[in-house]
C-alpha cells in the first residue's frame, strides 16, 4: 500500500490557499479507512468481503473447506484470464481472442503428445503457439493499424473455428492428467491386532498435479500470475511504458518509449496466460471438449472480473489484484446463490445485475477519490 | 557565415525538408546552434518550428537534408538515439503521463533500477526528483502522486526538469512558457538565464512572445512557411523589427487569401 512510505510524524500544513495542495497524510484509523476505500482495489476488496461475509451467515454450507475447494474453479482460473487483460487493458488495448487461446491451447498439447514428445515438451510447444497467437494480434493492431477490438474478434472467430478443425469437433483426453489406480496394503489396528488390507488409491502423475489436477494448483498459479503482474506493473519498466502508452501513446513515444513493442509483449503475455489456464482447466478435467461458446464466456467473465476489479477500458489505469478479486466475487456470487437455492436461471441475470451495481460502486468511490485527492 | 564561427557549432541542420502528404513542412532548412547559445526560433502556427524540433529530437525523420552533430554527420534514428547523443527535448505537449506519478514522470524512459534486478530504484529516483525540482526552484509538495493532479505550469516545470537536469548539452524548449503564469514562466527563464551563463548546454527555444525571446536568447531565427526566413543576433535587432516582419507576413497571407495564385 502505498501509505506506507507516507505515514511518521505528519509536517504542519502551510497555512494560506497553498494549504491544499500539501495535504498531510493523518495516520488516523479514518483516515486510513478512506485511504483504503480510495485505492482502486479498495471497493471491490469491500465489496467481496461483505459478499462472503452475507453467504456465511445465511447459508450453513458457505463457510467451510469443502466449499472453498468447490469454488476454487470458479475463481482461479478467471483470475489468471483476468490478469493478462489487464496488462492490455491498462496498454489501452483489449484482447477478447484469450477465449479461443483458452480452447486452442490443450488441443495443441494434444497434437504435440499425439507426435510422441514428453508432457513437458507438450507444455512448452503449446504455450509457444499461444504466444505466436499473441505476436499475430499485436502485428495486426501495431502494424497494420487494425483496432484490436477488431483483431481479436476475428481471432476469437478464427482460432475458435482452427480448433474445431484441428479437433475434429470431438473431445479428447488430456495427456498426463490420466487418473491411475493402484492397490496399497494398509494396516488397520482393530482390538489390538493388526489387519493388513488392501485397498484401492485413485493418483495422478506429477506434471498432472502442477498443473491443473491437484486441489490448490490453480489457486496458486492464480495467486503467482496476479502477484507476479501486479508486479509488473507497478515495479518495472515494463509496467512503467505500459501505463504510459495507455495514457498517453503519443508523449510515451515522445519519450522514446518503443510503444509497438510495448503493446506486442503485452498481446504475447496475455496470450501465454490464457494458454496457460486452458492446459490447467484441460487438465483438471481430464478432458477437453471443443466448446467455442463456453470459451467465449470464459474470456467475457475475465473481463468483467477486470473491469470489475477497477481496470478502465480506456487504458492507463488497472490493477491485477483487483482483478483477482473481481474474479472472486463473480465466483463467490455464483457458488452462493446455487447454495442458497436460487433457481439456475436466476444466475445470470443477478450476476449482470452485480457487476453493474460493483461498477456503480466504482464509479461512485472513484469520484470520491478525485474529489479528495487534491495532491 | 564566417568558418571561425562555423567550427563552433554543436549543431548544424543542412538543406532539411519535409513532407506529410501533400502538406510541405519544412524546405531546405538550414538552421545552425553553436556551443552555449541559445537560440530563439519564432514562426506562425503551422510555420514548421514543431516539425523542425521533431527532427531534432529523433522523433521524427527528414525526407532530404542532413544533421551534423559537433562536426560529424549522423542520421538520427530514434528519440532515445539522438537522447544518447545528448540531445533532449521538451515537447509542447509536455509529454507527461497523467497516470504515473512525479517520480515516474521525471524518469521516464530513463528509470533507474536496482542491478542486476528489474525493479526501479524508487527511492534514489525519489530523491533525485526532489533535487532536480528543488534546482529549477519549483514547489511540488508530493512528488508519489499521479501528474494529473498537478496544474498547468507545475506540469510545465516537470517536463523542463527533467530535460534540463539529465546529461543532454543540446536542448530543445518547445514552447516552454505556454501553459505557464507569470510567475512560472520567469522561473523557466531565469532558468534558461543560468543555463546560459553557465555555457555547458546550448539551447533551441520556440517562444511566440518576442520580448521573451529578445531578453532569454542570444539569437533569433524566424521560420515562415517552412523556411528560415530571419537570422540576427538579439543584439542586432529589437521587437519593433520582430513586429515589422511578422505584420508583413500576415499582410501577404492576407493578400494571397483574396487573390488566390491563378
Amino acid at each position: 500500500m502505498s501509505t506506507s512510505s507516507t505515514t511518521g510524524p505528519a509536517p504542519p500544513a502551510p497555512a494560506g490557499p497553498q494549504s491544499t495542495e500539501s495535504r498531510a497524510p493523518r495516520p488516523g484509523a479514518r483516515e486510513m479507512l478512506v485511504r483504503f476505500l480510495t485505492l482502486r482495489e479498495g471497493s471491490i476488496i469491500v465489496v467481496t468481503l461483505l459478499t462472503i461475509l452475507y453467504f456465511s451467515l445465511t447459508t450453513e454450507h458457505f463457510f467451510t473447506h469443502a466449499n472453498f475447494i468447490n469454488v476454487l474453479p470458479y475463481f482461479a482460473p478467471f483470475a489468471i484470464l483476468a490478469a493478462g487483460e489487464v496488462l492490455l487493458m491498462v496498454a489501452g488495448e483489449i484482447d477478447l481472442s484469450i477465449g479461443s487461446v483458452y480452447l486452442f491451447t490443450p488441443f495443441m498439447f494434444y497434437q504435440f503428445d499425439q507426435a510422441g514428445l514428453p508432457l513437458v515438451a507438450n507444455l512448452i510447444l503449446a504455450l509457444m503457439c499461444a504466444a505466436v497467437v499473441g505476436v499475430i494480434n499485436g502485428i495486426f493492431v501495431e502494424i497494420i493499424g487494425v483496432s484490436s477490438f477488431i483483431t481479436t474478434l476475428g481471432m476469437l472467430l478464427g482460432l475458435g473455428g482452427l480448433t474445431l478443425i484441428i479437433s475434429d469437433a470431438q473431445p479428447v483426453a488430456m495427456p498426463g492428467a490420466e487418473v491411475t489406480t493402484r492397490t496399497v496394503d494398509v494396516t488397520h489396528i482393530i482390538n489390538g491386532e493388526k489387519i493388513v488390507l488392501p485397498e484401492k488409491v485413485n493418483e495422478v502423475g506429477t506434471f498432472a498435479k502442477i498443473f491443473g489436477a491437484g486441489a490448490y494448483s490453480e489457486l496458486i498459479w492464480a495467486l503467482v500470475i496476479v502477484i507476479g503482474v501486479q508486479v509488473l506493473l507497478t515495479m518495472t519498466r515494463w509496467g512503467t511504458y505500459t501505463i504510459a502508452v495507455g495514457g498517453n501513446r503519443l508523449g510515451a513515444r515522445e519519450a522514446g518509449i518503443n510503444v509497438r513493442l510495448t503493446v506486442i509483449r503485452n498481446f504475447i503475455l496475455c496470450s501465454v496466460f490464457a494458454g496457460l489456464v486452458g492446459v490447467l482447466e484441460a487438465t483438471r478435467a481430464g478432458s477437453v471438449t471443443p466448446d467455442t461458446a463456453g470459451a467465449s464466456e470464459s474470456m467475457f467473465r475475465a473481463v468483467s472480473a477486470a473491469v470489475i476489479g477497477g481496470t478502465l477500458l480506456i487504458g492507463g489505469v488497472g490493477t491485477a489484484i483487483g482483478a483477482l478479486f473481481g474474479a472472486l466475487f463473480l465466483g463467490v456470487l455464483r457458488d452462493g446463490l446455487t447454495l442458497e437455492g436460487v433457481n439456475a436461471d436466476y444466475l445470470d441475470f443477478i450476476l449482470g445485475i452485480a457487476i453493474l451495481g460493483a461498477m456503480v460502486i466504482n464509479i461512485y468511490v472513484g469520484r470520491v477519490r478525485k474529489g479528495s485527492g487534491r495532491a | 557565415m564566417p568558418e571561425r564561427l562555423a567550427s563552433e557549432d554543436v549543431l548544424r541542420v543542412e538543406h532539411i525538408s519535409k513532407r506529410f502528404g501533400p502538406v510541405t513542412a519544412l524546405r531546405d532548412v538550414n538552421l545552425h546552434l553553436r556551443k552555449g547559445e541559445v537560440l530563439g526560433l519564432l514562426g506562425d502556427n503551422g510555420a514548421g518550428k514543431s516539425t523542425l524540433i521533431k527532427i531534432i529530437s529523433g522523433f521524427q525523420k527528414p525526407d532530404e537534408g542532413r544533421v551534423v552533430l559537433r562536426g560529424d554527420e549522423v542520421e538520427l534514428k530514434s528519440v532515445d538515439h539522438a537522447r544518447s547523443l545528448g540531445i533532449d527535448c521538451v515537447y509542447q505537449d509536455l509529454a507527461l503521463v497523467n497516470e504515473l506519478s512525479v517520480v515516474s514522470n521525471m524518469f521516464l524512459r530513463r528509470e533507474q533500477v536496482h542491478k542486476p534486478f528489474p525493479f526501479l530504484a524508487r527511492r534514489a529516483m525519489a530523491r533525485d526528483t526532489r533535487k532536480a525540482l528543488d534546482q529549477i526552484g519549483v514547489n511540488i509538495p508530493r512528488i508519489d502522486v499521479p501528474v494529473a493532479r498537478l496544474s498547468g505550469g507545475q506540469r510545465q516545470a516537470i517536463a523542463v526538469a527533467r530535460t534540463v537536469t539529465s546529461d543532454a548539452d543540446i536542448i530543445l524548449l518547445d514552447e516552454p512558457l505556454a501553459a505557464m503564469g507569470a510567475k512560472e514562466g520567469a522561473l523557466i527563464l531565469d532558468l534558461v538565464a543560468r543555463l546560459r551563463a553557465e555555457g555547458r548546454v546550448s539551447i533551441i527555444m520556440i517562444a511566440h512572445n518576442y520580448v521573451h525571446i529578445l531578453e532569454a536568447c542570444d539569437r533569433v531565427n524566424l521560420i515562415q512557411d517552412g523556411e528560415i526566413t530571419f537570422d540576427k543576433a538579439t543584439a542586432e535587432t529589437s521587437v519593433e523589427e520582430l513586429n515589422e516582419i511578422v505584420v508583413e507576413e500576415y499582410r501577404r497571407a492576407r493578400l494571397a487569401a483574396v487573390q488566390p495564385e491563378s
